[in-house]
């Protein structure tokens, strides 16, 4: 009796189709490194936020000029930088502001993109034709040079204004890649079917032509996530970036400009640049298995 | 007794698309009418215009591409010059639809209770769970065996014939007057046809709507259909009730097409095709007989030069006065 329960059971697992989290959770035992930099990303941002919470800001910066440079020690796990600035609480404020910062920039380029591709896709067109116009206008755009143009220009930016700069030049892929998929989703019998029983069009696109593509937007948002990190950082190490106040990964890797630094004082630059390293490294593994995940032709598991 | 309440009357209906700046016709000058307790046929082969007439209909049309002129009356409105808000409160409620693909076109991320039930959202006032009963209902006034499991599952996991009843279900669920069946049977296999086709025969009598089945399969037409429209390149070329049809076809066309189905006792002879292809929309002849290139043995003079309906028999009609003088090639002087 109790066999013959277990057998049915045994059949029911093997008959049923594994769900979405199943087929992500099975590419990621597959794939030691994907595993790897899954563990990685999570310790490191959930590290980086909790420790934060340990962490006063202006404690942090305070500048005392008798640790100047000082090398790592028990006071200071990671040394000290010119202005006697504990490195390590640098770290964590920094990589805290980096990583909302990213956030913000995907939410923001994400739902933007999302929404104009969707709306593209969908119902083609003079809606189509124009934005895609607009997009093409704004990839001929040098982006780079824009946004440290604007960032010399105005008096006063503020991470607000900073990371509304970037996101402007960063939702063209997204919509781009929705629409592609939304085009081609809206033009499914399903859609029609719907339409014939009187729901209206923001219904079927956000109730089902959405859905249908959020595989390829989870992995979008994913990679697009590490970019971001990457643009912050790098326009703060040229010095187009955030304030010198607020401290970012970007300004800590920024001392090393200073050959003296670069040289000597190592302890003040190379975590954060190790940091930057394995964090996007690790982002970029786990967007990759997500997106085979999302590929029944290039799975693994 | 059949009534003869007239539910949906298309007069001269055009249906162009766009190509290269200039429209043309793939529905030309239709019309046609629709009654209560009426299956009607509309037959015609890959490209006569048949998908689109349903799609005009319905009006799921690209409205970028395509024109739609003529008029579409029912319940004295006119569907053709009706906007997308004004026709999404026709749709589901009045107008039913059953596709050709039972697997396209279901959603494959929403549960088959949640696809049901979207119809009964937008066009009645039950509470959650009357609708959830509802569709219990649907379920199993299609035929489906236990349907609050099936409720829950997703369209992959069901079979064929199991998602055109869910697909007929929806259709159904608001108890639409007109049903819209493009191809119900064509993806399914031969014993779920028959079954499907039981199931819409049932469904009609119950309910007394009006349905219009789209098809390119005779048989499907004698197994159901009440009244038959054949149609060619755009045009309807002979409409008849489905026995008068059957027994006494009149138009070329029509007579062709009866005499390439195959036959069981045909012993090794070559299956009788027509000669030719459907015209491409673009170099379609838009005057004169458009069957003329294909029966080519036909003498010019047999033609109309404006072919139009005529009453042979009654409710019996057939374009151009061709068919008086046609009989198949290698059969000389064998006329009708």
């Amino acid at each position: 009796m109790v066999k013959e329960k277990d057998n049915k059971k045994e059949q029911e697992i093997i008959s049923a189709p594994p769900t979405g989290m199943q087929v992500v959770w099975r590419e990621f035992i597959k794939d030691r490194v994907a595993m790897f930099s899954l563990i990685i990303m999570v310790l490191a941002i959930s590290g980086v936020f909790i420790a934060s919470l340990f962490f006063d800001p202006a404690e942090v910066m305070k500048v005392s000029l008798r640790s100047k440079y000082a090398p790592p020690s028990s006071l200071h796990w990671l040394g000290a930088d010119i202005g006697g600035s504990d490195v390590f609480g640098q770290l964590i404020i920094g990589a805290k502001n980096s990583l909302l910062i990213a956030i913000a920039i995907t939410l923001i380029t994400g739902t933007v993109g999302i929404f104009i591709g969707l709306a593209c896709g969908y119902f083609g067109g003079w809606i189509d034709n124009m934005f895609m116009r607009i997009i093409d206008f704004f990839i001929t755009l040098p982006s780079l040079m824009i946004i440290i143009v604007f960032i010399t220009i105005v008096p006063k930016y503020t991470v607000f204004t900073f990371i509304l700069i970037v996101s402007l030049f960063g939702w063209t892929s997204i919509a781009r890649l929705v629409r592609s998929k939304a085009l081609s989703e809206s033009r499914r019998d399903y859609v029609n079917a719907s339409k014939t029983l009187g729901t209206n069009d923001f219904v079927i696109i956000f109730k089902e032509v959405m859905p249908n593509i959020s595989s390829i937007l989870i992995v979008e948002a994913t990679l697009s996530f590490a970019g971001n990190i990457g643009i912050e950082t790098g326009l703060t190490f040229l010095g187009f970036g955030l304030p010198p106040s607020t401290p970012s990964l970007g300004t800590l890797v920024a001392y090393a400009n200073n050959p003296l630094v670069m040289s000597t004082y190592w302890w003040v630059w190379l975590p954060a640049a190790l940091f930057i390293l394995i964090l996007m490294l690790s982002i970029n593994y786990v967007g990759q298995a997500l997106r085979r995940a999302a590929d029944a032709k290039q799975r693994l598991g | 007794m059949k009534t003869s309440e007239e539910l949906l009357v298309i007069k001269d209906l055009h249906t162009g698309f766009r190509i290269k700046d200039t429209y043309f016709d793939a529905v030309d000058g239709v019309s046609l009418t629709l009654r209560k307790n009426e299956i009607l046929a509309i037959v015609g082969e890959s490209g006569c215009g048949k998908s689109t007439l349903a799609t005009s209909i319905i009006g799921l049309h690209d409205h970028n591409k395509t024109r739609v002129q003529g008029e579409i009356l029912f319940k004295n409105k006119n569907l053709a010059k009706l906007g997308e808000d004004e026709f999404n409160d026709v749709r589901g409620i009045d107008i039913g639809m059953i596709f050709q693909d039972p697997l396209s076109a279901l959603n494959p991320l929403m549960r088959i209770g949640e696809q049901i039930e979207e119809g009964l959202i937008y066009h009645t006032k039950l509470t959650k769970e009357q609708r959830v009963n509802r569709v219990f209902e649907l379920l199993t006034q299609v035929g489906i065996p236990n349907p609050q499991r099936v409720a829950r599952q997703f369209p992959h996991q069901l079979s064929g014939g199991m998602r055109q009843r869910v697909i007929i279900a929806i259709a159904i669920s608001c108890k639409p007057q007109i049903i819209i069946a493009d191809e119900p049977t064509t993806a399914l296999d031969v014993t779920i046809q028959a079954q499907i086709l039981d199931l819409l025969k049932d469904l009609q009598a119950e309910t007394g709507s009006g349905i219009i089945l789209i098809t390119h399969d005779l048989g499907v037409v004698a197994e159901v259909a009440d009244r038959v429209a054949v149609m060619y390149a755009g045009q309807i070329i002979e409409e008849a009730p489905v026995e008068e049809l059957f027994n006494n076809p009149k138009h070329p066309y029509t007579r062709s097409l009866f005499n390439s189905i195959p036959q069981m006792n045909s012993d090794g002879k070559k299956l009788n095709v027509i000669e030719g292809i459907v015209p491409s929309l673009l170099k379609l002849p838009r005057q004169g007989c458009r069957f003329s290139p294909r029966i080519s043995w036909i003498p010019e003079s047999a033609h109309e030069k404006d072919p139009v309906l005529h009453e042979v028999a009654p409710n019996h009609f057939v374009r151009c006065t061709c068919y008086k003088e046609f009989y198949f090639k290698g059969e000389e002087g064998g006329r009708a």
